[in-house]
């Protein structure tokens, strides 16, 4: 029964984040179009996840302690209402898009070999995530920064039903007993905790395998979420599907959910969305994508410290998209200000969210190609990247490319400084962060390598594609 | 990705379901023969790929195969039970010998007797484990033809482990092979694990099926796997992907050098032939890393299925710190105090405080060093598990730990290795 609990409470989430995204796009700008349900359904679980979040944050603040109806009251009413809203707005256009959207098919134009190919892939996705949810709800909190800095916080705040303040070594000291805790990185922020403590109070108990659900759920929901945006960036419904996989069937990534416990997962995912998103309001100038960037860039702000800085590394990319005439040059301003910006801070030796900048550069090549080329981590996506630069380097910079371009671009450049310049090179050399840190960067290049690579295709003199694809909602 | 844009060459969404921006979309599929043809490229896409990969193997196993490619003789194995720790600590535990230190010149000496023909054998690989990057590790060897000559060659270490040594062309390899030895010279790290040698004829089909074991040898989870995936051994002589990197690399080069002279040989164009290929390459990546989650579900069942949270704590690595930390609960107050952990490992002091939680708990996560006395309160707790330097003296009530560090307690609970004490 508690874990019929556990998943009616996290769907409920779900289900709210999907109702607040139909209150508030317009079907015909979004349902209507390709890609556009599985949009709202993936981002629905991130905005959902957030909320819950957030909600629990209110209630420690209020003095109102954690419990199922304290948490899951809200978010049945808001779902309610918000559901409700959704179909005063628009509940008939809503069907008009919606139902035969679900209920497309293939149809009879379209090659038998690309719609065996679609669900042949949808197949071998499903098994990849059935193997990950038997993972997930067996194995105890198994990874070693789950247990000393994440969900120490997590099971505080569950048994005292509220967030208490932890803090550093000399405060808790001083502190009287139980006004201050204390675990290896006090200074994180608790949005992932707080998905556990939710989980655990579903349960009704502390069940350190259970209350990790919503890793394998961020998961699927990113799935949807990615495999919409492909789709309403004109990818056919076989590319945007083979996206999705390359992006989930990351070994890196897929350990993130199966050994849960870490933030790296949804600093990746929300980071992604956010990105994809916030492209889509300078192309749609929607109101509604402006509403879903920022409330996925608020959560990247309290799911890791670094979220801040990727947020920054966002900016001129977005800036591009949005003066395409003047865009490349306030980039190439901004990278210059930041390459000063980090010089002069490197010469200060200033410490930084944990790393210490030192200007002293020592790149860990070895640690770097091992990390990214030889080791199973990415499969072949650095190869494949590489590749895709080199074949489409004409079409970096051209309109349509050059925003997810100079996101990368600035990605790597934070990754790679980081590496260089700050303590941060010792755990590239000992495979302890790099691959972590390039997994919030990840599925921004996945989709990079395949917008790079059609626009390729398409500047060839031959279409790439002679039979038709699967036609999928 | 045959049809990556729904722009190009295909009606890839329904009409109903395309805006308006979308309409653009290319004509639909022409006819019959556009609809074999695709098949008809596969099949020459796969022999390509086929192709590839027979001719990087062959080009790999020329340059690696030492001598004959087919030889009679098989691999002979020298099992732990044949070795001889002749100089070092250590103790034969399961199928390996766990070396736990040198000798007092910072030696450690493995040997075993052996009868090997020295040209059926160019190869000796050790298992050896757990070796710092910079190790001197040494292959001794005797012969018949200079029976009082011992002969030796580095061995390299990778990850922690030792490489396959090729002596074949050594000049000193030769006759009759009458002993092998493995030599360490300088301190050890952590204890060390050797699980035997082999003595390998090297040919060609084993040197395949040892890079196939390694590619596919189960991973299991381990405390390095949320950082990094290995993809198979710990120790890997051609890493997978750069070798489907190669073939995905090749194999497009060959399409492409192919359809410059022959025009006709594909109607797909050359992009949609390159995604296939790297499509194919990542997908037999893919395959191996399902096929390693597959195994590792049996993996974890057989360790956590079926059982209650708490017994999946009592099936993990920590149990016996878990069950410790249970008995402790029970001797301590419901409502949260505070309590200091100690322990020499990392890994104890970390998962001690997690199991102590709601209590107020401080735990140093990289260092095994306590607070001063001074920070210690009465009413404060302090779990201890194989921590050394604390002492209590039962008769006076005190705690002593490193620098003379007292203070009065009093024992609440006490098992081999692990103790809880209150502060008075």
């Amino acid at each position: 029964m508690h874990i019929i609990a556990l998943w009616i409470g996290w769907l409920l989430a779900w289900a709210l984040g999907i109702a607040a995204l139909l209150a508030l796009y317009r079907p015909s700008t979004t349902l209507a179009r390709p890609g556009g349900i599985a949009i709202i359904a993936g981002c629905g679980w991130f905005v959902g996840q957030f909320f819950v979040t957030l909600w629990m944050r209110l209630l420690a603040i209020a003095h109102v302690p954690f419990g199922t109806v304290s948490i899951g009251a809200p978010l049945v009413a808001l779902s309610a209402i918000a559901a409700w809203i959704a179909w005063r707005r628009h509940g008939h256009a809503s069907l008009r898009h919606v139902g035969p959207a679900l209920r497309a098919r293939p149809n009879a134009d379209v090659a038998n070999e690309h719609r065996v190919l679609w669900f042949a892939l949808l197949g071998w996705l499903a098994l990849r995530f059935g193997l990950l949810l038997i993972e997930v709800l067996r194995r105890p909190l198994y990874p070693w920064d789950a247990w000393t800095q994440w969900a120490t916080k997590a099971r505080v705040w569950y048994d005292l039903r509220t967030i208490v303040p932890f803090g550093g070594e000399s405060a808790w000291l001083a502190a009287p007993v139980g006004s201050l805790y204390y675990d290896a990185a006090p200074n994180y922020p608790g949005t992932v905790p707080l998905t556990q403590v939710w989980s655990a109070t579903l349960l009704g108990r502390w069940d350190d395998a259970l209350i990790n659900l919503p890793w394998w759920l961020t998961a699927v929901a990113f799935g949807f979420a990615l495999y919409g945006f492909l789709r309403q960036a004109r990818m056919g419904a076989l590319a945007a599907l083979l996206g999705t996989w390359l992006a989930l069937s990351l070994p890196i990534l897929d350990a993130h959910v199966a050994l849960a416990g870490y933030a790296d997962l949804a600093m990746s995912t929300y980071l992604t969305l956010t990105a994809l998103s916030s492209l889509r309001f300078v192309r749609t100038r929607d109101w509604a994508d402006l509403v879903l960037a920022l409330v996925l860039a608020a959560a990247c702000v309290v799911i890791k410290n670094p979220g801040k800085v990727w947020l920054l590394v966002l900016i001129p990319g977005i800036l591009v998209a949005w003066l395409p005439r003047y865009g490349l040059r306030i980039a190439a301003a901004c990278f210059a200000v930041a390459s000063i910006g980090a010089l002069v801070l490197t010469r200060i030796g200033l410490t930084l969210l944990g790393y210490h900048l030192q200007l002293d550069f020592d790149m860990p090549w070895n640690g770097l190609s091992e990390a990214y080329f030889t080791f199973a981590n990415w499969h072949l996506l650095f190869y494949g990247a590489l590749a895709v630069a080199l074949l489409g380097w004409r079409h970096l910079l051209s309109r349509e490319l050059a925003p997810l371009t100079i996101i990368v671009a600035a990605g790597a450049a934070f990754l790679l400084f980081g590496f260089a310049f700050t303590n941060a090179r010792v755990w590239v050399e000992d495979q302890s962060t790099v691959n972590r840190a390039t997994l919030h960067l990840a599925p921004l290049i996945v989709v990079w390598m395949l917008m790079t690579f059609r626009e390729w295709s398409l500047a060839q003199s031959a279409p790439i594609a002679v039979v038709g694809g699967a036609t999928t909602p | 990705m045959a049809e990556l844009d729904t722009r190009a060459g295909a009606s890839l969404t329904s009409p109903q379901n395309d805006t308006p921006s979308d309409s653009h979309d290319a004509a639909p599929p022409s006819s019959a023969a556009t609809a074999s043809g695709p098949r008809r490229d596969v099949l020459r896409a796969a022999l390509i790929f086929l192709a590839v990969l027979l001719a990087c193997a062959l080009g790999y196993l020329a340059v690696v195969v030492p001598g004959a490619w087919f030889p009679r003789a098989t691999p002979q194995t020298l099992p732990v039970k044949n070795l001889t720790l002749a100089r070092g600590v250590g103790r034969v535990i399961g199928n390996e010998l766990v070396v736990s230190a040198p000798d007092a010149n910072d030696i450690t000496l493995v040997t075993a007797t052996t009868n090997l023909r020295s040209s059926d054998y160019p190869g000796i690989a050790w298992s050896v484990a757990n070796l710092r990057e910079d190790a001197d590790v040494r292959l001794l060897w005797r012969s018949d033809f200079q029976p009082d000559k011992l002969n030796s060659v580095p061995i390299r270490v990778e990850a922690g482990h030792t490489l396959p040594t090729i002596v074949a062309k050594n000049p000193a390899w030769i006759g009759q092979i009458t002993g092998v030895a493995l030599a360490i010279h300088g301190p050890l790290a952590q204890p060390i694990l050797i699980g035997g040698g082999v003595a390998k004829p090297m040919g060609a089909i084993e040197t395949i099926a040892d890079r196939w074991h390694e590619w596919f040898a189960f991973e299991p989870w381990n405390g390095a796997s949320i950082n990094t995936i290995t993809g198979g051994a710990d120790n890997q002589q051609l890493p997978l992907p750069a070798v489907l990197a190669v073939l995905v690399g090749a194999s497009a080069l060959a399409a492409f050098a192919i359809r410059r002279r022959r025009s006709a040989a594909f109607t797909i164009a050359m992009p949609t032939l390159l995604a296939g290929f790297f499509v194919a390459g990542w997908l037999a990546l893919d395959a191996r890393w399902t096929w390693n989650l597959l195994r590792q579900e049996n993996a974890t069942a057989a360790q956590y299925g079926g059982k209650d949270s708490r017994d999946k704590h009592l099936a993990s690595e920590d149990a016996p710190l878990f069950a410790f930390v249970q008995k402790a609960l029970t001797v301590m107050p419901s409502t949260p105090v505070r309590i200091f952990v100690a322990a020499d490992a990392d890994y104890f002091r970390g998962r001690a405080a997690y199991h102590l939680y709601p209590h107020s708990v401080y735990f140093n996560a990289r260092d095994n060093a306590l607070p001063p006395a001074s920070s210690f309160h009465a009413g404060d707790w302090l779990l201890v598990f194989q921590r050394h330097g604390i002492q209590f003296d039962r008769t006076q009530g005190k705690l002593r730990w490193d620098g003379n560090q007292t203070v009065n307690a009093e024992l609440k609970l006490l098992e081999p290795g692990a103790a809880l004490f209150v502060i008075r």
